[in-house]
């Protein structure tokens, strides 16, 4: 997404991240793509193609759902990975759109710690959803060898297309900053990590 | 002159496309009126891009969100429109051949509309007056 007309409102560090500050300094914000005509095409080629995946993929569950409306056939639990990478999509594509609006995004409910940890349940369920994904096709329904397999694939595909429509809408806002906060958010977990090693390292 | 050229063009697109619907409905071989669902998802596909362009008409960053949210809905509803007549024909409530008509009668639809978009809708004022 286009980068806000004020980098230094933008990149603006809570007391949390004032506390990680050394840790931080790899991350710069500031340095977003602003060229304006083809930041636009591509955002609205990368609209479109998101909207094309979302939608097949809820068009080959309903597919299957028709095909085999038994009980049996198709647990109708299954459909909630597809339900929950829809959350997921919206949650994490209300982020990107918040952040554009640049001087609003700073009085926003969740702040810029509350924007990250939305971005960290979203992209987690995102995850989850395509890895639930495919545990259902492979142990739901090729390893008890089920007679039709086509459920199976229908949810993988949902998932995987709904991924694929994330991660297409990710990439198109690279520049954002949300795609900022998803990067200090992995570096500072990153760093957590090294602390607690070091940590359970040195009680041993 | 040349807006009521394109408007004559459109209409008949739109005649066209119509036409190719209703013959997947009516044709005494299928006689199956289910595909007039469409209808909705015709009328419903232009509303999300008008209604970004009436909430913000300059191009700030929060018009390009509305705008993405606008293409993608309208990209959703042109899948379902092509969606729905397959699941349609592969639950076979309606015949594979009215699935043909139908889908070539969306093709020629969602062609006018978006060329309904392209010839008069790129002027500043998007008002009515011009012919």
């Amino acid at each position: 997404m286009l980068c806000s007309h004020d980098p230094v409102k933008q990149c603006n560090v809570s007391l949390w991240t004032r506390v990680m500050s050394g840790f931080l300094d790899g991350i710069r914000c500031g340095d977003c793509e602003c060229n304006v005509d083809w930041g636009e095409r591509r955002n609205a080629i990368a609209s479109i193609a998101a909207g094309v995946l979302f939608f097949t993929g809820w068009w080959i569950i309903i597919d299957a759902a028709v095909k085999y409306p038994t009980e049996g056939e198709f647990h109708h639990a299954y459909h909630t990975c597809g339900v929950i990478a829809t959350v997921a999509f919206l949650m994490i594509n209300a982020v990107s759109n918040g952040q554009v609006r640049g001087d609003s995004y700073s009085e926003g409910c969740l702040g810029q710690t509350g924007a990250r940890v939305w971005l960290f349940i979203g992209f987690m369920l995102a995850f989850g959803s395509l890895i639930a994904s495919m545990w259902i096709l492979f142990g739901g329904f090729v390893v008890p060898q089920k007679p039709a397999v086509y459920p199976g694939i229908a949810i993988f595909f949902q998932n995987a297309f709904i991924f694929f429509g994330l991660g297409l809408q990710v990439w198109a806002h690279r520049g954002s900053l949300a795609m900022c906060n998803l990067c200090s958010l992995l570096h500072c977990s990153y760093t957590i990590k090294s602390i607690l090693v070091k940590i359970s390292l040195r009680m041993l | 002159m040349a807006g009521i050229k394109a408007l004559i063009s459109l209409s008949f697109g739109g005649a066209i496309g119509l036409m190719f619907l209703m013959l997947g409905c009516a044709l005494p071989v299928y006689d199956k009126y289910w595909p007039l669902f469409l209808l909705f998802f015709y009328i419903l596909s232009p509303i999300p891009y008008c209604i970004s362009r009436r909430v913000v008409d300059d191009t700030d960053s929060a018009s390009n969100a509305c705008k993405e949210l606008a293409i993608f809905l309208t990209t959703g509803i042109v899948i379902s429109a092509f969606g729905l007549p397959i699941i349609f024909a592969r639950a076979e409530v309606i015949a594979w051949g009215a699935c043909a008509l139908v889908l070539t009668g969306n093709v020629v639809i969602f062609g006018t509309i978006l060329g309904f978009f392209l010839v008069f809708g790129s002027n500043d004022d998007f008002s009515w007056q011009q012919w």
